[in-house]
């Protein structure tokens, strides 16, 4: 199986090629990326094919891409593999604007290509066994939900929002929307927010407190920061707290770590040693394109998380609860 | 002049109280009333203080400057005016009241009798949350922006006629245990401009109440407060905050931070606890009676004059209200 990688913008990509080369039978065919030092650094360290335009690489005979190209690049990206067959795994965010993520949605559906978000979290061991102990009744039925994803500031294009489409708020919202949507097996209906540029002083959100309602009654809030510092031990730092009719559930998806030490450059690390959350989302996209059959997370997945986000730009302009 | 206490109350805070006051220089505890004369007898034996079971006969008996009123919330309001009208200074567990109106008439009347009202908003007294102030205040990690709370446990279900369990009585785990972070927030970071909430208690029913509650400060920055009692019985009571300032973070939680952990043998399941022993010159129940009797006694303003514990209410209400309409609150001021 021959698959290829749109964009190394994102950062992820080298997690992504690192995984596709650690399937057994999989090929990573090219990389697409328009910086052409970028692009020829990546494909020599992966040992692959560097094209500049996309569509080159789309026009080759791989199967599937993986699109890590900055956020607004999404939807041309996603909607070029998709006319011409190609499977898709697009990095999260899934889009910044809804009639993107419509067009997107819709284009693949079209041409019935697979569309799967990257949502890595679904594939964290720690994650996995929570809500297998939820769905097993283990704390009965869910109530209301604390989640929280805090990290450090990125660089880049992601404080650019004509690149990246918003800051914290859309960049780590998604993950923890898309985990409760999942746990509760229900839609978000509402948002309120409160976030902003607090922090940093970058020109772009890095704070945002949300509170988001579910269409089966349960209600949640999510920390959606970039506010960690530069010495913070762990990035990021991600955990929900269920609160349920007969217990209450608390997941920190990267608590399996040690404590790191190294006095030359002063540095106190957690260093994380559990399971790679990549890794079994590239296994997901590849198992899904072999088997014939839609990835779990999909393009909808990730489009009702990014409607999470946006509903909760919309909330901090007015100060009140928003639709989704 | 040596102040004398009457201690009004006398469970669960009332033996925190009384154990505390052993600790409290200038003051003794001559009377301790309860309708329980058994628990009322139990903590004023240490003291040597008079056993009262009423409070006719309690005042009838006089012999005392000020009452530490630690009775059920609902009854805040009754036993605080009828302590200042008899002319005596007044400590009054949190919260002052259930209500603004409640609230108001009590601070009225100590303003009116010229007396100390001072309240036990007593997690500003915590050495941890004193000493990350205090670290703030050094400019250690810059201007905090992004502060989170939690405060968590079981449903306190020892209380007198289950008394936490009445919305109308304890007002659930907004007013009863969230406002221990409310105020600390609004004393160590800034006035509130706006909030927001959702909690699982019903009109009436406060059993397994929690509450998620977002508050924009004044000055910009913002909140997360987390309050329950819905975890299971038996679960270890913790809470934790974390300030994120604008050159720095400060993170504690105190079941991570617990010095002594026990392995207890127990049936098959066995049992863990954990330990946080504070020495008697930082233990905070200690510190705040101490700051009320050097108050009254140095004629000055207690360290959480009582105006100070109803702003803290009103975030308190405000949440409740949120959580009630759907809508968000604003206190005053300009929203941030």
């Amino acid at each position: 199986m021959r698959v290829g990688i749109i964009g190394f913008e994102h950062m992820h990509a080298t997690s992504y090629a690192s995984a596709l080369r650690r399937i057994p039978g999989v090929e990573l065919a090219g990389i697409a990326e328009a910086d052409e030092f970028r692009g020829t650094q990546m494909a020599a360290r992966f040992s692959t094919r560097h094209f500049r335009d996309p569509r080159d690489l789309l026009d080759t005979d791989i199967q599937g891409v993986v699109v890590c190209t900055s956020n607004v690049g999404h939807r041309d990206a996603v909607i070029e593999a998709a006319e011409r067959g190609r499977h898709v795994l697009v990095e999260k965010p899934f889009a910044t604007r809804a009639e993107d993520a419509e067009a997107m949605l819709s284009a693949c559906g079209k041409h019935g290509v697979n569309l799967m978000t990257a949502f890595p979290l679904r594939f964290n061991q720690s994650v996995i066994q929570a809500k297998r102990t939820v769905e097993a009744g283990g704390i009965g039925e869910i109530r209301c939900i604390t989640g929280v994803n805090h990290g450090k500031i990125p660089s880049g294009w992601f404080l650019d929002k004509a690149r990246s489409g918003g800051g914290a708020v859309l960049d780590h919202t998604v993950h923890v929307a898309d985990l409760m949507r999942w746990f509760t097996g229900s839609e978000p209906t509402a948002v309120y927010a409160e976030s902003g540029e607090l922090i940093h002083g970058r020109g772009i959100d890095d704070c945002g407190l949300l509170h988001v309602e579910f269409d089966n009654g349960v209600f949640a809030t999510i920390d959606t920061s970039w506010a960690h510092h530069d010495n913070y031990p762990i990035w990021p730092e991600v955990y929900l707290r269920l609160v349920g009719t007969r217990g209450v559930l608390t997941v920190d998806a990267f608590r399996q770590t040690f404590r790191l030490f190294a006095p030359k450059d002063g540095a106190v690390s957690d260093v994380y040693w559990g399971s790679d959350g990549d890794l079994g989302l590239v296994r997901e996209f590849v198992s899904s394109m072999r088997e014939g059959r839609k990835p779990h997370p999909d393009g909808k997945d990730g489009e009702r998380a990014m409607a999470v986000a946006l509903a909760a730009y919309r909330s901090s302009e007015t100060h009140g609860k928003e639709a989704v | 002049m040596n102040l004398r206490i009457a201690l009004i109350g006398a469970g669960t805070m009332g033996t925190v109280h009384g154990n505390a006051l052993r600790n409290v220089r200038g003051a003794s505890v001559t009377a301790v009333c309860d309708l329980d004369g058994g628990k009322a007898a139990s903590v004023a034996a240490a003291h040597g203080a008079r056993v009262f079971t009423d409070a006719g006969a309690l005042y009838g008996a006089g012999g005392f400057d000020a009452v530490d009123v630690c009775l059920p919330t609902y009854l805040h309001r009754e036993a605080a005016l009828r302590a200042l009208e008899g002319g005596m200074h007044v400590f009054c567990e949190k919260p002052l009241a259930l209500d603004l109106a409640g609230g108001g008439e009590i601070l009225r009347a100590a303003a009116r009798k010229g007396r100390t009202l001072s309240v036990g908003q007593v997690v500003r007294w915590f050495p941890a949350y004193r000493r990350a102030v205090q670290a703030v205040g050094e400019n250690r990690i810059g201007t905090p922006k992004l502060i989170r709370t939690a405060r968590t446990g079981a449903f306190p279900s020892w209380g007198w006629q289950d008394w936490y369990g009445d919305m109308r009585k304890s007002g659930g785990v907004l007013t009863d245990l969230a406002i221990h972070d409310f105020d600390w927030i609004r004393h160590a970071f800034g006035e509130v401009a706006r909030v927001y909430a959702r909690r699982l208690a019903t009109a009436d029913d406060a059993h397994g109440d929690h509450c998620l509650v977002l508050l924009r400060l004044r000055n910009g920055a913002m909140a997360h407060v987390e309050g329950s009692w819905a975890f299971p019985a038996g679960t270890l009571f913790g809470s934790s905050f974390e300030v994120i300032g604008t050159a720095g973070q400060i993170e504690y939680d105190s079941r991570d931070r617990s010095p002594i952990r026990r392995s207890i043998a127990d049936g098959e399941a066995g049992r863990f606890s954990l330990e946080s022993p504070v020495c008697p010159d930082q233990e905070p129940y200690a510190a705040e009676l101490q700051d009320f009797v050097d108050s009254v006694r140095e004629s000055r303003a207690p360290g959480v004059p009582a105006s100070e514990a109803l702003e803290s209410l009103k975030i308190s209400l405000a949440a409740a209200e949120s959580a009630r309409t759907g809508r968000p609150v604003v206190l005053e001021g300009d929203a941030a």
